[in-house]
């Protein structure tokens, strides 16, 4: 096996060696596939789930109680600092329009739209003092999904991917399920493999769609089943016959045995999307219990829950079925009227159906991995592109805020029911604003959690050998198990 | 192993050069700091701990500055703050700070260095780490090397000779040539990127002219399928798309001019220096030329952030953000693209492996410091264009004469005309205004006040009218307030029934002056109304640009009910930009008021009394003055308009926070680790050093204009060691499918080494001396024997040589994602060949007005649109074709000197049943129909279309059985899914 580093320095030079380990790739049960031949230490987990709010979900209205904002409520705002606002919402403080209320062991304070992941908090990890670079929402969504601010790198879930491959021959290695309403900044460049093989790739998947993942079937009156049977069995004689004349090229045995993957994805996939068969009791947990239901044409909170929930019961199945890294966004574009979280004009309004629904389907994603036994090793991570300011746009809204956010992370190996690294009083930066936590370390917790040393899994390209975590990032131990 | 050999050099032999101001002493002991320690400090901490200011105001440039602080105690490590700041808990060090730790081994060092008592000669300096060494073979000269001279009749031309000595050391032997088939089918998609038809096939084949394979090379290269084909590689590297990217990717619908630019440029085989030149500073080398301009579209090409150009301000810190990294982005388009030299390293630091600093970066960065991205005029007819400036010419000097006037009118009214003004202003910034969130109308923007504009109410039927009121606008923009787009110059219409006007307001003659926020109310109209339409001939002023704006438009009946509320609102165009901006806000009931209606009304009064001010005489003069521009700003308007290309500009309407720099360079500083919020010295424009004595700076009053030029120059210059080699091997890789150097945008020190540097050489200089023809440097190469050797295998050469990396055989090739779907639409008989032109869409376009969604699941691909060729569709930059995509189309938020070739699952699911292969399956079978009676010609005729063969009789009996059985539209289907398809041998 040669040394995929290399071979990708050259480019993809000895194209039939990339093919077949292309097809190794897919088609691996162990992590054999990946170009990480023997993981750098004993992993804790195997799967991930990402949840991003798009739009920017506000950490004092969710998970960050501020007492001051209470107390001072309509005061004029003073951060004791020249602040850069990005649009004008720089207003007197402004409290939660949420109460909170403590949850757990560890008397977690929540806000009321988050509630439902009450039962869950035992086993959270958050972190308040996440800072951005930048408050311009497609940098800050490309910081947090690529670990550059700019186009052009890979997704955290492809670097995964491409480390280790898949864990199923069925299936994508890496899913995404968008916001059915439209896609977030950068749309799918957030997922996309860059200067990785495209094997590594998200794969998107529309559930309401008539093919939810791209081309799995083929929608022709004159295509049957007998057809492409006979078909596929017809093709794979007279690619073998070409084969057979052309020693020495493994891409040409790759590509007959692509066919047979896909055939299995075919069998495959629309069982894994097919929730119908999931008990009463579970359909009620992820919100999917009103089938059926009508909507208002404002936003509500069961419309948001079920949204939201089936992709998280979608989540469930493909995590079961293998599939290693699932990304679950929650929110558009900033089109009209609003449905995402960049809530300039009314928190009360976008947040509370947004995070009430989230809510619904990440508790029960959560309970239900856990009564699964799947907890213990799949690592659920929540996060956005960047905080909103405690201060007041307009008269209800708020403004960004790069300098602080929260992130939680949850399950494999991660230390349950502690917040870690304290905003300041008012949730305007860290606390310490010496030592913030930043994506990159982030993600070289995640790397660590899956067994991989987040300095060694490097891929050169255009002269620098590229990783997630750029020159950055420290394994956060303060939130291991 | 092949890839352990062609990789790049070692790290362990890159001596990062120290930069040494004394000779380290010989003896041993002191031979540790300077050998050990120093490169440690170089690289890990000088970067901050250097310079004037250094980070917590701790230097270690020099032993003095180092002890001064106490941080290290000589001869106890253990003691030294420094040892504590550098030695990692957990894996985190609080040094290097946002930095990986140091090593066990490096820490090591640190730690025996002060033990031993901290030995520092006292005259030896340090800098932060810089490579300052050109011995590296891409800084070497470009000298023509001599070509070997075997005697061996199979190395026919110069590219065999050098091949086949390589081949000779290696012990390995040249394979067969091609047979025709095989030749025809590789040359026809390597030149045109399209298959040859079978009628092609047989003629060459029964060719028997010696020549018969030099015609179809000349044949080829004359096609204009040639350009479409190899405009794409170029297109490829320079990251072009038809969207901006970023937040809600917007489309850029004057790009395409620039695709067929270079679509052209091969096509007319253009020289390679005017191709750089245009490219870089097409305007100031080539000025009045469209190619000067078209080229330009090159510097645009990438991405560009929408939010962090038009909502940020450059004042802001995400406002330089975005600047900086758009200007990084043109600077590394061009040193990428044409030296292969990754100097985009050097944005954070001086660059780790080759001789690059971060002046020198930022040099290259107030090359382009003046420039933006955006829409600009191209030449039209030259005569138009003279007819234009000299018109522009006039409108100049009469509007400075306006302003003379206006002057002449201030000082003559003396005083009190000043206190008028005062007056004025002070009721305005009085004026409390209330207003809803829904603005009005506004229309277009245009750049002259002379364009018409019209919008219009219609009640639904006819209706008896007392009275019209027109209510202005309220927009702090550009702190114009009150009357926000008023009409200077308008009429008003009434109908009764379509296109029967009647004028009951007209005040196109003379200027209406600004009314601030009182309406303008129309009274005693006592007909029956069904249309009213405002027409405005000369526009308000926005902010150097024009454009028509109104709150309301009411129609009140004899009992005062206004009747043309949430009436439907027409206008010749419209910015919809809700909730401000909106037709439907004309007719909502909701315009910006006063509470003091006194103040308007007072407000009102003094401005008509300063107008009455000036004397009869000036009010007729200034009337004339005003008449003569809008007559001029008329001719001008009706000139053919200039074609538009999204381009490098410094001059365009403005935009938000986007606005243009009219060509005054911005000041660029040297940015402390990239960080905007860390800016040191200035720096002035400069080129990249070839040489360690190189003269690179520029003159820092070099113009915005010269400062590209010097660039152009510079990168066309005839001893440029990397432009032509860069250039010729980019040609080679796409003819190979591996270059001679294996990293085609990296020629340092990361990148790899060439293969045969004599013939990378040898090819530059005779590209570069031959008059830089594209198609001259493709003939040399497809006519050489080593082209046409076969694809096929060889185990005993394999064993020497398994990647081929010495090309004993020919490279098979997996067809690219265009030539597939062009492939597909030609054997289909579908492929229209329309050339250039916008870009046909694979997506249905909704929510144009925000972010625009592309919807690529909604679209037919049965629309005959979009059977052209694949360079012509229209390329969006975060949601790329998920049909190309998969087939490994290059992602254009990146440079992609060449593609990954992968084989999976997901791309034979695209092969097999997207819509685009299942209806062009139809086509296909549709054809064969058309053109054979029977199903065993039909299969046949369906062979030869995808593969250049006949089916075997094996085959051909399998192949009718399945059509039988099952239509031969299935079987179309399969064919698109062969390997031999979409290989080519």
């Amino acid at each position: 096996m040669i040394d995929r580093r290399n071979f990708l320095a050259q480019g993809g030079a000895g194209l039939g060696s990339l093919a077949l380990a292309m097809m190794l790739h897919e088609d691996s049960q162990a992590q054999t596939g990946g170009s990480i031949q023997v993981l750098h230490h004993p992993p804790r987990a195997k799967r991930v789930v990402q949840l991003f709010m798009s739009g920017a979900a506000s950490h004092v209205d969710l998970w960050d109680h501020k007492p001051m904002l209470q107390k001072h409520h309509g005061e004029k705002s003073d951060f004791g600092e020249h602040v850069e606002a990005f649009q004008n919402g720089l207003g007197p403080w402004m409290k939660s329009p949420f109460a909170f209320s403590p949850y757990g062991e560890s008397g977690k304070m929540l806000s009321e739209v988050v509630a439902p992941l009450g039962a869950c908090v035992d086993d959270m990890a958050f972190i308040h003092n996440m800072i951005g670079k930048t408050g311009v929402h497609s940098q800050a969504t490309y910081l947090q999904a690529t670990g550059f601010d700019r186009p052009g790198f890979p997704g955290m879930g492809s670097w995964i991917s491409y480390g280790l491959g898949s864990a199923n021959d069925n299936l994508p290695t890496f899913v995404v399920l968008p916001d059915h309403r439209g896609f977030a900044s950068n749309g799918p460049k957030n997922w996309g493999s860059a200067f990785l093989p495209a094997s590594s790739q998200g794969t998107a998947i529309f559930p309401q769609r008539d093919n939810p993942i791209e081309d799995l079937s083929a929608r022709s009156n004159y295509v049957t089943e007998s057809g492409d049977k006979a078909g596929l069995e017809l093709l794979a004689r007279l690619n073998e016959q070409h084969r057979a004349q052309r020693p020495g090229d493994s891409r040409l045995e790759a590509r007959i045995r692509s066919y047979e993957l896909a055939a299995k994805m075919q069998r495959s996939a629309p069982a894994a999307l097919d929730i119908t068969a999931e008990p009463q009791h579970i359909l009620k947990m992820y919100g999917l219990d009103r089938p059926g239901a009508t909507y208002p044409s404002e936003i509500n909170r069961a419309e948001e829950a079920e949204y939201f929930g089936r992709k998280c019961l979608i989540a469930r199945r493909l995590l079961e079925r293998g599939v290693r890294f699932v990304q679950i966004w929650s929110g558009n574009d900033n089109g009209f009227p609003r449905r995402n979280w960049d809530s300039h004009e009314d928190i009360e309004r976008d947040h509370g159906p947004l995070a009430h629904g989230m809510a619904v389907g990440t508790a029960a994603l959560i309970q239900d991995l856990k009564q699964r036994g799947l907890l213990e090793d799949t690592i659920v991570l929540w996060t956005t592109e960047f905080g909103r300011m405690p201060s007041t746009q307009g008269s209800k809204g708020r403004d960004h805020n790069p300098y602080v956010f929260t992130n939680w992370l949850c399950g494999g190996g991660i230390r349950g029911g502690i917040s870690y690294g304290p905003s300041d009083q008012w949730g305007y930066k860290p606390l310490d604003r010496d030592s913030p936590t930043q994506v990159y370390d982030v993600h070289a917790t995640i790397l660590h959690l899956l067994g991989i040393d987040h300095r060694q899994l490097t891929v050169r390209n255009e002269g620098i050998d590229r990783r997630l975590t750029d020159v950055h990032g420290h394994v956060l131990e303060k939130l291991l198990a | 192993m092949k890839h352990a050999r062609r990789n790049s050099a070692p790290l362990a032999l890159l001596v990062v050069a120290l930069f040494l101001i004394a000779l380290p002493s010989a003896t041993q002991a002191g031979d540790f700091f300077p050998q050990q320690v120093a490169p440690i400090l170089q690289q890990k901490c000088l970067s901050c701990h250097s310079g004037d200011q250094p980070q917590g105001d701790f230097s270690l440039q020099s032993v003095a500055q180092a002890l001064a602080d106490g941080y290290i105690e000589p001869g106890d490590a253990a003691a030294s703050h420094l040892v504590e700041l550098i030695s990692p808990i957990d894996g985190i060090a609080a040094m290097p700070k946002n930095a990986d730790p140091l090593t066990p081994a490096e820490l090591a060092v640190i730690r025996k260095w002060i033990d031993d008592g901290a030995d520092w000669p006292a005259d030896f300096q340090l800098q932060a780490a810089r490579v300052s060494d050109f011995a590296w073979w891409s800084y070497q000269p470009l000298i023509l090397p001599a070509v070997p001279q075997s005697a061996d009749p199979w190395a026919k031309t110069a590219i065999d000779q050098f091949i086949l000595e390589k081949l000779d050391e290696q012990g390995l032997q040249p394979s067969p040539a091609a047979d025709r088939r095989t030749l025809i089918r590789r040359v026809t998609y390597d030149l045109t990127g399209l298959p040859p038809t079978p009628e092609e096939v047989a003629t060459f084949n029964n060719d028997s002219d010696p020549l018969a394979y030099e015609k179809l090379v000349d044949r080829l290269l004359a096609s204009d399928q040639y350009g479409e084909r190899w405009a794409r590689h170029w297109l490829d590297v320079v990251k072009y798309a038809d969207t901006c990217g970023y937040d809600k990717d917007k489309l850029r619908p004057n790009a395409w001019p620039y695709r067929d630019y270079v679509i052209r440029a091969f096509n007319d085989d253009k020289p390679y220096a005017r191709f750089v030149q245009e490219q870089i500073a097409g305007d100031v080398l080539f000025p009045g030329s469209p190619d000067g301009v078209l080229g330009l579209g090159f510097l645009a090409a990438g991405p560009w952030d929408f939010i962090g150009h038009v909502e940020v301000s450059e004042a802001k810190i995400d406002g330089k953000v975005a600047r900086n990294l758009d200007r990084d982005d043109m600077v590394s388009n061009a040193i990428n693209s044409f030296c292969s030299v990754t100097v985009q390293c050097a944005r954070c630091h001086n660059h780790k492996f080759d001789p690059i600093t971060q002046e020198n970066y930022y040099g290259l960065q107030s090359i382009f410091a003046a420039v933006d991205r955006a829409d600009r005029p191209y030449g039209a007819d030259p005569q138009i264009e003279r007819v234009k400036s000299r018109l522009e010419e006039k409108r100049a000097a009469q509007k400075s004469e306006l302003a003379k006037l206006q002057k002449q009118i201030e000082s003559d009214g003396g005083p009190h005309f000043e206190k008028l003004g005062e007056s004025i202003r002070q009721l305005q910034a009085d004026a409390k205004v209330s207003k809803a969130p829904e603005y009005g109308y506004h229309s277009a923007i245009t750049r002259t006040a002379a364009t018409t504009k019209w919008v219009e109410v219609d009640l639904g039927q006819p209706t008896n009218i007392d009275k019209i009121v027109l209510r202005p606008c309220h927009d702090d923009y550009a702190g114009i307030g009150a009357g926000f787009g008023f009409p200077v110059r308008f009429q008003v219409q009434i109908a009764a029934n379509p296109d029967q006007w009647t004028t009951v307001v007209n005040q196109t003659k003379t200027d209406y002056p600004n009314p601030g926020l009182n309406p303008l109310e129309i009274p005693e109209i006592a007909a029956p109304v069904r249309f009213i339409r405002l027409t405005a001939t000369r526009l308000g002023e926005r902010k150097n640009d024009y454009m028509l704006a109104l709150a309301e438009m009411q129609a009140f009946d004899g009992a005062g009910n206004n009747v043309a509320l949430g009436r439907k609102v027409t206008s010749g165009d419209s910015i919809e930009a809700p909730v401000r901006w909106s037709r439907n806000n004309l007719t909502d009931g909701k315009w910006a008021q006063d509470h003091d209606p006194k103040r308007s009304i007072e407000l009102a009064k003094l401005i008509s009394e300063r107008a009455a001010m000036a004397t009869p005489e000036n009010n007729a003069q200034r009337n004339r003055l005003q008449e003569s521009l809008v007559a001029i700003e008329r001719e001008i308007a009706a000139l053919p308009q200039s074609r538009m290309v999204y381009a490098a500009a410094t001059d365009f309407p403005t935009q938000g926070n986007f606005k243009p720099t009219a060509a005054t360079p911005r000041p660029i500083y040297l940015l402390h680790r990239g960080d905007v919020q860390t800016p040191r010295q200035e720096v002035s424009p400069g080129l990249l050093p070839l040489g360690e004595n190189a003269d690179w700076h520029l003159d820092a009053a070099l113009s915005e204009g010269e400062r590209r030029a010097a660039l152009a120059r510079w990168l066309t210059d005839q001893q440029h060691p990397l432009v032509w080699r860069s250039i010729v091997n980019r040609i080679w890789q796409h003819h190979f499918g591996e270059g001679i150097v294996a990293t085609p945008n990296d020629f340092g020190r990361m990148g790899a080494k060439p293969t045969h540097p004599e013939l990378l050489d040898w090819l530059a200089c005779e590209f570069r001396d031959g008059g830089q023809s594209f198609k001259k440097l493709h003939r040399l190469i497809v006519t050489s024997n080593v082209y046409q050797q076969s694809s096929q295998h060889d185990a005993a050469q394999a064993a020497i040589d398994d990647g081929n990396q010495y090309l004993w055989r020919m490279n098979r090739r997996r067809l690219e994602a265009e030539e597939i779907r062009d492939s597909i639409l030609s054997v289909s008989g579908s492929l229209n060949f329309t050339m250039g032109g916008p870009g046909f869409y694979l997506f249905a376009l909704e929510k144009t007005a925000h972010s625009p969604h592309y919807e690529y699941h909604k679209f037919d691909p049965a629309d005959p649109a979009s059977h052209r060729r694949s360079i012509y569709r229209f390329i969006v930059r975060s949601q790329p074709d998920p049909w190309m995509t998969t087939l490994d189309c290059a992602d254009s938020s990146q440079s992609t000197p060449r593609r990954n070739e992968t084989l999976t699952s997901l791309q034979a699911l695209s092969l097999l049943n997207n819509p685009f292969n299942l209806v062009m399956a139809q086509r296909f079978a549709a054809r064969l129909e058309n053109e054979q009676a029977d199903l065993p010609d039909q299969i046949d005729r369906a062979m030869l279309l995808t593969t250049g063969r006949a089916p075997s009789d094996s085959q051909r009996a399998e192949m009718v059985a399945y059509a039988q059985d099952h239509q031969l539209v299935n079987f179309c289907r399969l064919m698109f899914n062969l390997s031999e398809f979409v290989f080519v041998d």
